[in-house]
């Protein structure tokens, strides 16, 4: 990599003019007192210039009455330097810290920042270590334009989706390509259960210490990621880990401990009104109701008398001793026929959770010689969810070491091992789900039995009786006892890890220098999800194993190299082939029917089933790079890639050039500011620049070619399928999808014009970019007339446009010698609009349920939420063209007759009419994404913090439907007792609705309220401002052996506000994957706070 | 030296290809998980199960409901059951069933057949094809049939009249007695065929079954009288598929333990029976629709075309074309037949009663498919009885019609152009053998 330092330190070079006078000269070092070849020394406002030599030295005739010399170096700050009597000035450079002049592109390769003609953003190791996450890509939220960052939920080892200008492909996985040290690395979520059920899900990138990270290049547009071909076409976040320094004895140990609190943030707006029932009457647990629909909770009391006439007579009512059996407090009575003790209203949801903690210690020890550096350094993670029993353990080891044995050779490798072990609860759409139970309790009801939610979380009283069955508000039945599923369900998975590369390079000379990167990344993923007897999903138990083996290898070979041509023009070059292989194994046992309880394995299992999945491809890439650039002003970028996808190929007819495809791309920069006298002190920098790429992608699943036989499942959708083997036969039928060997790339054409201002000597800078990329022939599921024989087929069909823009204001507010303000603020507004689905097809499912689901639309942005919705005026008429809500009022259900006895009773008289056609009803993608961030350092002290705000962007609040339902919603507890009132709409006859009506467990649970068919009611604004990151710290003055340290206290996600009515809206149900914007008892967020120690030695 | 390097050049180039193809290329992009081809023996349990669940399915449920067997009381049931929510999508999964699930497995394994000569593999494959196309065109009349299964190389196949169809189910029939007649060929069926382990002489019993079907539906009584005679001589010879147990349970079980309280028994047949002092099979199927129920139960015997249908049969041909003695004794062994399936005694009790068995010279159609309508309970060729003979007389649940046939797909309607929405009213287009 020294060798194109020297190229770049070459463009940068200001040509010497003549009429020297004085000759100053002297040597250029860096704080360490290393030597910097090829510094640029130059008089300020001239020209004229030179740069130091192999050994740092420079020596430059000045003219006479010049008093200025500007030396700078690339990564460093520029240096003025009065020129005094003396003729001999050293220079020691400081390494900069605010817009470098360097940054690393495509390949790990650092280029002038000047000479790049596309958006190429750094996120520096500071910014992501005190934002306190121990997640990577959580550490990036609001710290580069273009980045959207969505954490799943507050589950500790919940994973976080990442999207570089929103989303570029229709089907396939959104999320960027990760590369690490040079090498494609695996970010995968594997998911156990259904994307809307089962547990958390972490996304592979946590297996990343981030006390590791030494920075974080966001390469966004297809120019930018050009030469990582198919793999980089949504974006690539390029992180270079940390290495030893070279230099003589230096030698450090950094030891860094922190400890974090966390807990839960705002909650569904529960009501504490009334208790279990139906209609204001009331029903007890062993009855099974389900709802609150019940009395006023002051209406009741408590009875233990037996023979009270409102005593409950089943007998599951009733403890074998005669006391009631559903709560040591007895059952419920209307007031004033009990004991006189009132009915407790029970807080099942806030006392249940905890204060999560999370220790984090790390150790680095590093050192480096004049020929070869290491870096090793350890961590332990340790954090317990603020869900108790959940866990997430992680510890890490990595080893970064180089040798240099000669001035031209230069090996190096990384190895990194980490080990992650989670203990996880279930959450979602699933009857074990956390939260589903928990927030339909009704609060008459105590799901610790008295015992209080500490005792409760160990003491099986509070969820099982002496018989082992369950004990929860539905009489055993419906959902599980949040204390059951912490202690009777819970998940574990184990990770091991290991990622890293190997790296020679060999300089020939400036015009060839060979490097090799052979990297890999092999993980394995190992879980067993449990489920006791009695487990409401699994009511005789279950144990599953499941196994996930994902490699990963990626290799490139590059020659590269490049000079000065002339004065003027300089040139570079690079050559590369890669290879890439990936393969992700799975296998699975599902364990059913335990024969005793308290044994969670597999060998108590009497039921087994077994699966193994295999998903693999390879790519190969060939790809060039020129870039010429006239002196500092224009540059040109030319690359073209060749790759070859075996997802594309037929196996039984290979033909390698149907595989192959080709990708150009173009860049151009010129920085004007060149071009104006160096003194103009208003802009101190400007370039435009502009680049055009074409970007092709393989098919989103490997095997899409060929048609394949399957075990099928039979039945027709009313009772549940019926699976092989049957009486001990297996068999096969041919897929319903049919495979495609006809299939060709999607295409997707991205232009690109950006400009970079900075003004005031980079006090502030303005870096702003558009972009539109086309889509076209983008690989769908299309489906076809069953009477071909087939439902499915892979068709190359879709298309799409997105487009965006995005500014990066850079300030320096303020900046004295103890006092240092600096400030940048990311904006990001991007959409992507599907303009084409297959033949026939008007939405494209991604995720979600019947009311709501996330889908491609025809003509609306991408992921569009689509659900049933109110009838209106327009629905139907000719002013009815396409999938949106229609124009006009709510219609209002008016057919038949409101009286029970009547024979056209219509249960619904006055409610809204549902539309029979569904009909996009949300929009879960941002309007725009803002982050402020700001730094400031006052002498010894540091202060930081961060703002997010997310426009707009829809949430279907699933959780509130469905506790509308239950009546659990204080919007239920407000609306049953109100006056009866019209609802706002017009009746079928267009004249204005005059029926009054009350929204109470009719309206509901009716087809309109709760599980019903509409969705619309519960579309809400999921937009927020919040204050995601602050803290403040100390540097500890070093002496000594003790080189100082750092200690600070910080937190995350302090301070949220948002109109969503439910969970913090950062939230997805369906973990990294493409269907985004639901909430269907999601887990809670979380705040935390830190306080962290950091010492070196 | 310069031919030399170029020989060089030309040998690391052909080296780099063929490198490049051992990379990307060989069996890289074939499905590890899924065979690309399977012997036929593995092929025909799935499409064999497929079309008994199905017919045991959405067939009986849809079909038996329109003639009033059960009702639909709750849910989506209560609307299909008034009529009003048989929307074109709910005939989707039977649709599908039938051609991408069966018909298209047929067509696949038809080809290995023909290609290794297997003859009594296509006689199976000619009657189970012959039984689906029939089972499927009594319920929708026209449909593509020559054109379909062409995957991606035809999109929209044109819509055969089901005059054609019934003309090559009945070829298609005696091609298979032909080809069961002759050596079997190099691998003969055996416990891979669920319906008979690949007996020979049991299948050409239901070819001529299925065949008098089918010729009664034309109206060829002397045709299906003798197919008929030809077939099934005992219960134990019906075409029929055995579900084990509750891991794999039969459809009707499946139905009451998954979607229960959404169908129940029929007034209309219960008055029926009540009508006819029927109180011994009464008892066995008029309970509520729980798993519990002792007819529909977990290992229940999937029938496809049986015994008793045929006896039905030939008693309503003997009768149409005058042979009163043959109508009245095949009438008897129909009931008989019937009383064991359901597990019932007291047959000889009931056939005593004047209402059930008038003596040969009084028979009447009403009495044959009548007692057709008790026995053939859930079969869901009782609504192809029903609409050719308008016994027993049904009153619409609702409107003035009860429907005379299905709606196609939704999904068929999306995707081929050559269907057009809203083209069926499956009131008044009556079926081609029903005009």
């Amino acid at each position: 990599m020294k060798h194109l330092y020297l190229v770049f330190a070459m463009m940068l070079v200001c040509v010497s003019m003549a009429f020297a006078q004085r000759t100053i000269s002297g040597t250029i070092t860096d704080e360490s007192g290393e030597i910097l070849p090829f510094a640029n020394v130059f008089v300020e406002g001239t020209t004229i210039g030179t740069t130091t030599d192999m050994d740092g030295n420079y020596s430059l005739k000045v003219p006479e009455g010049s008093t200025t010399l500007i030396v700078s170096y690339t990564g460093y700050t520029d240096q003025k330097l009065t020129i005094g009597d003396s003729n001999n000035i050293d220079v020691t450079m400081a390494e900069g810290v605010l817009l470098g002049d360097v940054v690393v592109t495509a390949l790990g390769i650092e280029r002038s920042e000047k000479a790049l003609g596309y958006a190429v953003q750094e996120v520096k190791a500071d910014d992501i270590t005190r934002s306190g996450a121990t997640n990577p890509v959580d550490a990036l939220v609001g710290k580069a334009s273009g980045v959207q960052v969505t954490r799943s939920s507050g589950s500790a080892g919940g994973g976080s989706r990442i999207l570089i200008r929103g989303v570029t492909s229709m089907v396939g996985d959104n999320q960027p390509l990760i590369v690490i040290d040079g090498v494609r690395t695996n970010n995968d979520t594997n998911l156990s259960q259904a994307s809307t059920a089962g547990t958390a899900a972490s996304n592979r990138l946590m297996d990343l210490n981030p006390e590791d990270i030494e920075s974080v290049n966001v390469l966004k547009g297809a120019a930018a990621t050009a030469l990582y071909g198919t793999a980089g076409a949504t974006g690539v976040i390029l992180i270079t880990t940390k290495k030893g320094k070279r230099g003589s004895n230096n030698f450090s140990v950094n030891l860094t401990s922190s400890v974090g609190f966390d807990q839960t943030t705002q909650m569904i707006d529960l009501q504490d009104e009334f208790a279990q029932g139906w209609a204001f009457g009331y029903l007890g647990p062993e009855t099974g109701a389900s709802t609150s629909w019940g009395p006023r909770i002051n209406d009741l009391e408590y009875s233990t008398d037996p023979s009270h006439p409102n005593a409950p007579t089943s007998a599951n009512a009733w403890n074998p001793d005669g006391t009631y059996r559903w709560d040591p407090n007895g059952f419920l009575v209307p007031a004033g026929t009990g004991n006189g003790r009132s009915a407790d209203i029970h807080n099942n949801v806030d006392n249940f959770f905890q204060t999560g903690t999370q220790i984090n210690n790390s150790l680095a020890i590093e050192g480096g010689g004049e020929t070869a550096t290491f870096r090793l350094s350890l961590s332990d993670l340790r954090q317990d969810g603020v869900i108790p029993n959940e866990e997430y353990d992680r510890k890490t080891v990595k080893l970064a070491s180089e040798i240099k044995p000669t001035d031209k050779l230069t090996i190096g490798s990384s190895a990194n091992y980490t080990r992650s072990d989670y203990v996880r609860v279930q959450q979602g759409s699933n009857t074990s789900g956390l939260l589903l139970g928990m927030l339909r309790t009704p609060v008459s009801f105590d799901n610790t039995s008295g015992l209080g939610a500490d005792a409760a979380v160990d003491d099986p009283l509070a969820y099982q009786f002496a018989d082992l069955s369950q004990r929860n508000y539905r009489g055993g039945g419906g959902y599980d006892n949040p204390y059951w599923i912490i202690n009777n369900a819970l998940g574990f998975e184990e990770v091991d890890r290991v990622f890293g590369n190997l790296k020679g390079n060999y300089a020939f000379s400036k015009w060839a220098n060979l490097s090799l990167n052979v990297g890999y990344d092999i993980t394995s993923d190992r879980r067993k999800q449990t489920f006791e007897i009695g487990s409401r999903t699994n009511a005789s138990g279950a144990v599953f194993i499941d196994e996930f083996a994902t490699t990963v290898v990626d290799n490139n070979l590059i020659l590269a190299g490049g000079d000065a041509l002339s004065n003027d023009f300089n040139f570079n070059y690079l050559a590369g082939v890669n290879t890439f292989s990936y393969n992700a194994k799975q296998s699975n046992v599902d364990g059913r029917g335990l024969v005793f309880p308290g044994f969670l394995d597999i060998s108590n299992a009497t039921n087994l089933t077994s699966l193994s999945n295999e998903v693999r491809y390879r790519t190969l890439g060939f790809y060039g790079q020129i870039e010429g650039g006239w002196r500092s002003i224009l540059f040109l970028t030319l690359s073209a890639r060749q790759d070859y996808d075996s997802r594309l190929g037929d196996p039984t007819n290979f033909n390698l050039s149907e595989t192959g495809f080709f990708y150009p791309s173009a860049s151009a920069s010129i920085v004007f500011s060149e071009l104006f006298n160096n003194t103009n002190s208003l802009l101190s920098f400007g370039k435009l620049r502009a680049s055009w790429a074409q970007v092709g992608a393989g098919p989103p699943n490997p095997f899409s070619t060929q048609s394949v036989f399957v075990s099928p499942s039979i039945g027709d959708g009313w009772g549940d399928d019926i699976f092989f083997p049957i009486s001990g036969t297996s068999a096969f039928d041919q897929s319903s999808l049919l495979g495609n060997n006809n299939l060709t790339p999607e295409l997707s054409t991205t232009t690109e014009l950006g400009v970079d201002l900075r003004f005031f000597k980079d006090r502030v800078g303005i870096d702003a970019t558009v972009y539109q990329t086309k889509s076209k022939d983008a690989i769908l599921n299309a489906s076809l007339a069953p009477t071909t024989g087939f439902t499915n087929v892979w068709l190359n069909s879709g298309e799409m446009t997105s487009r965006g823009i995005e500014l990066t204001l850079n300030l320096i507010p303020v900046k004295t010698d103890k006092f240092m303000w600096n400030s940048q603020i990311n904006f990001t507004k991007s959409e992507s609009i599907v303009d084409k689905l297959a033949p026939g097809i008007e939405r494209l499912f991604l995720a979600g349920f019947n009311a709501a689901g996330t889908y491609l639309v025809e003509g609306n942005q991408y992921g569009a939420i689509f659900g049933g919705a109110f009838l209106r005026e327009d629905s139907g008429t000719d002013a009815d063209t396409d999938l949106n809500i229609p124009g006009g009022a709510i219609v209002i259900n008016d057919a038949g007759s409101p009286d029970p006895n009547a024979d056209d009773f219509n249960p619904e008289y006055g409610y809204e009419a549902v539309d029979p056609v569904q009909r996009a009803i949300g929009n879960p993608n941002p309007d725009f994404i803002v982050g402020w961030n700001n730094s400031f350092s006052i002498g010894a002290f540091s202060a930081n913090f961060l703002f997010d705000w997310r426009q707009g962007g829809d949430m279907w609040n699933g959780t509130a439907w469905a506790l509308s339902f239950f009546g659990r919603s204080q919007l239920t507890a407000d609306t049953r007792v109100e006056a009866p009132t019209p609802i706002n709409g017009v009746l079928s006859d267009g004249t204005p609705n005059n029926i009054p009506i009350v929204r109470d467990h009719n309206y509901w649970t009716s087809s309109v309220g709760g599980f019903g068919a509409v969705g619309e009611q519960f579309v809400e604004d999921g937009g927020w401002i919040r204050l995601r990151e602050a803290g403040i710290s100390y540097r500890i003055p070093g002496t000594g052996w003790f080189k100082g340290g750092n200690i600070g206290v910080s937190g995350r996600n302090l301070w949220l506000h948002t109109s969503f009515d439910g969970i913090d809206p950062e939230t997805s149900l369906t973990s990294t994957g493409n269907g985004q914007g639901f909430d269907y008892f999601n887990m809670p967020a979380t705040r935390s706070i830190f306080v962290k120690l950091s010492l070196n030695l | 030296m310069k031919i030399v390097s170029k020989y060089i050049a030309v040998f690391t180039l052909v080296l780099a290809f063929a490198a490049c193809e051992n990379f990307i290329g060989g069996d890289i992009n074939a499905d590890p998980n899924n065979p690309s081809d399977v012997p036929i023996s593995a092929q025909l349990p799935a499409f064999q199960i497929a079309l008994a669940d199905v017919y045991g399915g959405a067939f009986s449920r849809f079909n038996c409901m329109l003639s009033q067997q059960v009702e639909g009381v709750a849910r989506q049931w209560r609307s299909f059951n008034q009529y009003t929510g048989l929307t074109a999508n709910r005939f989707d999964a039977a649709w599908t069933n039938v051609y991408e699930n069966i018909l298209n497995e047929i067509e696949i394994a038809r080809r290995s057949a023909l290609a290794s000569d297997l003859n009594h593999y296509k006689g199976i494959l000619d009657i189970t094809e012959a039984f689906t196309l029939m089972m499927a065109t009594d319920v929708w009349d026209d449909m593509p049939y020559t054109e379909a299964l062409q995957g991606i190389d035809n999109t929209s196949p044109t819509f055969d009249s089901q005059e054609s169809i019934y003309n090559s189910t009945m070829s298609m029939l005696d091609d298979a007695i032909l080809s069961l007649n002759g050596a079997p060929g190099p691998v003969t069926p055996g416990s891979d065929d669920v319906f008979y382990g690949g007996n020979a002489q049991s299948w050409i019993l239901a070819a001529q079954a299925i065949k008098a079907r089918g010729l009664l539906h034309m109206k060829d009584y002397m045709g299906a009288m003798e197919a008929a005679q030809a077939s099934f001589s005992s219960s134990a010879d019906n075409l029929a598929f055995q579900y084990p147990d509750a891991n794999a349970a039969g459809q009707w079980y499946r139905f009451n333990r998954d979607r229960t309280g959404d169908i129940e028994f029929h007034p209309t047949l219960r008055g029926i029976m009540l009508g006819l002092n029927d109180t011994m099979r009464l008892k066995e199927i008029d309970q509520i629709f729980i798993t519990d129920h002792t007819y529909m139960v977990p290992d229940f015997l999937q029938e496809l075309i049986t015994y008793r249908e045929m006896q039905f049969l030939i008693a309503e041909c003997a009768f149409r074309n005058g042979n009163n003695a043959a109508a009245h004794e095949a009438y008897l062994n129909g009931i008989e037949a019937s009383f064991a399936r359901m597990g019932a005694d007291g047959f000889a009790d009931y056939v005593a009663q004047q209402e059930v068995d008038p003596g040969e010279g009084n028979l009447t159609l009403e009495d044959i498919m009548t007692q057709k309508y008790i026995a053939m309970f859930l079969q869901p060729e009782t609504y192809s009885d029903y609409r050719r003979t308008n016994i027993p007389d049904l009153a619409p649940v609702s409107g003035s019609n009860v429907p005379v046939r299905w709606d196609y797909s939704a999904d068929e309607y999306l995707f081929n152009s050559n269907l057009t929405e809203g083209s069926v009213d499956f009131f008044t287009d009556r079926v081609w053998w029903n005009r």
